[in-house]
Parts: C-alpha cells; structure tokens; sequence
C-alpha cells in the first residue's frame, strides 16, 4: 500500500496490530504537544512501524499578529521527538489581536498577503531548520480585495519562501462549489515540482442562507467527483504522497484502509500509465 | 518610542473586522465593506456565520472535554451559558485547544462567589488537574526499597521526587465524592454536598488518571513532601506522627508515585 491515513485517538490500539496496514501515518501536530499522555505514547508505538508527517493546524501562519514563539517551540519539539519525513501547515491565518479561534480562517490573494505568509513561512523554516509544506485551504468566503487567483497566490508563495505544497483536492473542489474556483487554471497555476503530498477526505452539503454550502467538515467518506478530480491530479502531477483524512465521526480503521485501498488503485494505475 | 511600521496594515485590518464579525450575531455595514465590498456584502454576511459557529463549537467542545463531570452536573444549557460568559472575558489565547480552560475554575468560582454554588469551582480545579496531569511527563516509579540504602537515622534528611503529574486539590465540599459518582453513565449521583471537606491527589498512573481521597493530616503532610521538604520537617511542619508517615510513604510507593529518594542538606 502506498497511501497513508491520518491518525486518530479512536484507532490507536488498533494502528499497532492491522493486518493490511497503511503505507504511512499523517498526525495532528497539536494533539502530541504534550510530556506525557496515553496519545503520546501511542504515537511513539506507530512512530516506530509506520512513516509519518506531522500536519499543524494551529500556527495560523498568515496571522498579522507575530507568530506565537511558544506555539512555534512545541512544533520544533514535536519534529525533534517524532522525525517525521514531512511537517506541514496551511494557507490561513487564526489570531488577531492576540485572541485565537482555533479555526483555518482565508486569507485575500494580494500581494500585501503572500509577501506577509511567505516572510512567515520562511520564519517557520529557519526555526526549525526544515522546508515545510502549506496547504491549500477550503473556504466559504472570498474577500474584495484580492486580486491574485488561488492557484497564483501559492504559486508566489513556493516561488518566495521556497516552501512545498501539500495539495488538497477535496478543498480545491469544495472551493470550485462554494467560490467557483477554476479547477482547469488552478492546477495549471501550480509549481508541480513543490507538491509532495495530497489529502482526500470527505465534506458536508449545508444550506446556508440562500445557497448549498459544501463544508470541508472530514466526517465522510470521499465522494466519487473528488475521486474523479483525483484521477486528473495523478494525471496532471504524477504519483505523489496521498492521505486520507477523516478526523469528525471516525469510522471504524477497515473503513479508512479501504479508502485509502481506493487511493493506492489508482497511485498504482498513475505508476502503471508512467512506466 | 516610535513603533516599526507595519508591513501587513491592510491585511492586520482586513483580520480585525472578520475577527469582529465571529463575535457578533451580525456582521456590522463597514466591517462587511471591507470585507466583501458592496456586490457580496449580504452573501459574506451569510456565509461567515459558518465561521462563527466553529469558533463557538471549538471553544465549547475543548470546555466540555476537559470538564465532563461539570457538564454532567450543571446541564447542556446552563454549560453553555458559562461558556459564552467565560469566552467574553477569555478568548483563546492559543492555537492548542488544550489552554482553553485554564483559566476556568478561576473565573468560575469569581462566576459563583455568594450563590451557594461555589462547590462547582472546586470541582473545575480537580477536572483542570485531571488535564493537567494527563499531559505532564511520565517517570520510571522508584519502590520503598530505594530507602533501604540509606541509614535510618538519615531518614528525617530525605526528601521524595514524586511524579510530573501529581496534583493536590483540597476543597471545603466533597468534590472527590462527586467527581467519583460521575464516572459512569448509569450512575445515579446522589452526593450530599454538606458532607464537608475533602481533600484530593490526582496523578497519571499506567495511563489513566486516578484520583484518590486522602485524610486531611496525610494531604498536608503529602503537599509538604511536594513542596521539596524533607521527610523529618514535613513531619514536624505538618504536626503528624511517624506511623502517619509510615501509611503515606507505603501508598505513595505502592501507587508509583515516588520517582526518586535524595538526602537534603540540612539549612
């Protein structure tokens, strides 16, 4: 198997001892920032079978209040305790005047911001001696102001902080519905040499005042017009790193490994077609 | 002193009235023209509110996390209320949901001074030391034996390491009542809460967190012992007798709660 699945308390027992395991684990950077704990501890036990990348949600890194130096530390210490091959965090901000809400809020696409999130990202990198990767984010906004597409936002912010890109589809086609996203010129805006890994995961239809919504809520199972998006990303940008994420009502660990059974099909078919 | 110019005014702004809008019901005119401009102003004004209904399950889910016996006892509704009181005066302050409740049972027992209620702050602090204790560190138990090295008239000149997640909580209500009547679903709690003062430990042993109810001489003895003092001071300051000593050494010993025997220096 090739692909990898994201790691949740629920499946911590059973990670150590499935027959058909996953290629890799992706963790939560927050959740593993403490001393101690049984979550810990189980992820030192996975550490020590499985690959891993620590995904970070909570640095807010395009925030214009200073990056939390004390939040920064434990990411640092984290990446000195687990070695994992990739750390990543994504295209948002989180804090402003000092108060956090803890969510990946959008950021406009202009020029003031990506020179901001790139000096920040480059921040990051110095830090902790390491490139991350910055992931696109689901939206259900779009702010007046921007004037740069998606896809040539992050393509400046590769370009400016010598970042990787972690792509994923399910947002970029959740903000194709919510914001119409020109998935065509998106993709095609996109540095493929900086995308090292992908995540597939599950959303929600939600009406929300006059419109259908798709929430990015991974409390699903990937749907088959994410698959088929899917299907033209492997065409477009090769094999690379596929996760699945499903982090809101956790099936059982069968259900995500035959998703992710689903992703290594076709990586295997990607492989097959480049040989 | 004059301040750096800021690189990001615009977007420093732009974040200030999107923050501004996750706080109030409905988006204010000039924070949404700034936002959206004129043409989206109604539809941003709608769709925010997917925003602002995350920043309010996140903060309430993190409280409910860390204090399930509190929840328990005070209902959804009246949880909640806390909650939105509690969130005005302390916004998250970190990108961890984790610090969410530290400030909680401060804020609580100034939330229930003079309601007759105010067990309920005892009762947050031992939840807040149930958090605590889970994320502290973990070190190898030493056993008595470990004394066994030593003469026994140096034993007064000992002084106990005991484990990073060790917590003591003492309150004039029988808390550790309580919280014990809440640890399962089929419970029928039915605590009398003038039945007086009880005093706690709370530690992470083999991984769960135990909370175990100690006589009140034992407690002070054990917070001494805490606090770094020798085993013949925290015995004198605690006006406790060697057979006391003896019972408290041979549980905390017996739980794996002492990491390490050092001899102190006296003063």
């Amino acid at each position: 198997m090739q692909a990898g699945i994201g790691l949740r308390s629920q499946h911590h027992e059973a990670i150590l001892n499935t027959a058909s395991p996953p290629a890799w684990l992706e963790a939560h950077t927050e959740n593993y920032f403490h001393a101690g704990g049984p979550g810990v501890r189980a992820l030192e036990r996975a550490r020590s079978l499985y690959p891993l990348s620590l995904h970070g949600v909570g640095l807010g890194l395009g925030s214009a209040d200073p990056i939390d130096r004390r939040h920064l530390e434990c990411v640092r210490d984290a990446v000195r305790r687990y070695e994992p091959g990739l750390v990543s965090e994504h295209a948002c901000w989180g804090h402003v005047d000092g108060e956090h809400f803890n969510d990946l809020l959008p950021l406009p696409y202009t020029e003031e911001a990506v020179e901001h999130l790139a000096a920040r990202v480059r921040e990051v990198q110095d830090f902790l001696g390491r490139q991350i990767l910055i992931e696109n984010l689901s939206a259900y906004v779009s702010f007046a102001s921007s004037q740069l597409s998606e896809g040539e936002f992050l393509a400046a912010l590769v370009e400016r902080s010598g970042c990787g890109l972690l792509l994923d589809v399910n947002n970029a086609y959740v903000n194709a519905s919510n914001l119409g996203l020109d998935l065509d010129a998106f993709f095609a805006a996109l540095p493929r040499h900086a995308i090292q890994e992908i995540h597939l995961a599950g959303h929600a239809r939600r009406r929300v005042g006059s419109r259908e919504l798709l929430i990015d809520d991974h409390g699903s199972a990937v749907c088959d017009d994410v698959w088929a998006l899917y299907d033209d990303v492997l065409r477009r940008f090769g094999p690379l790193p596929t996760l699945i994420e499903w982090d809101n009502d956790v099936p059982p660990l069968a259900t995500l490994l035959a998703e992710a059974a689903r992703a290594d099909q076709r990586l295997e078919r990607c492989h097959a077609a480049a040989a | 002193m004059q301040r750096p110019p800021d690189s990001a005014r615009d977007l420093r702004a732009l974040q200030a009235a999107f923050g501004r809008s996750l706080h109030s019901v409905i988006a204010n005119d000039v924070d949404l023209q700034l936002l959206a401009g004129s043409d989206d102003a109604t539809l941003f004004g709608e769709r925010i509110d997917v925003y602002r209904n995350n920043a309010w399950q996140f903060f309430l889910t993190a409280l409910e996390r860390t204090y399930p016996v509190l929840l328990r006892r005070v209902g959804i509704d009246f949880f909640r209320q806390l909650t939105r009181e509690y969130r005005a005066q302390y916004p998250s302050r970190r990108g961890d949901l984790h610090w969410i409740g530290a400030a909680f049972p401060a804020w609580l027992a100034s939330r229930m001074a003079g309601t007759g209620y105010e067990w309920l702050a005892d009762l947050a602090r031992l939840e807040w030391a149930c958090e605590a204790s889970v994320a502290a560190a973990r070190r190898d138990p030493v056993g008595l034996e470990s004394l066994g090295g030593f003469d026994a008239d140096m034993l007064p000149h000992l002084a106990l390491g005991l484990q990073p997640s060790l917590h003591l909580v003492a309150s004039p209500f029988p808390i550790w009542s309580v919280w014990q009547s809440n640890q399962h679903d089929d419970a029928t709690p039915r605590v009398d809460l003038d039945a007086g003062a009880e005093h706690c430990v709370v530690a992470c042993v083999a991984e769960r967190v135990a909370v175990y109810r100690l006589e009140a001489a034992d407690h002070r003895l054990l917070q001494l012992l805490c606090e770094g003092m020798s085993l013949g001071a925290a015995t004198a300051a605690a006006t406790t007798d060697a057979e006391s000593l003896a019972r408290l050494l041979g549980w905390a010993f017996g739980e794996g709660l002492v990491v390490q025997v050092v001899k102190v220096t006296p003063a």
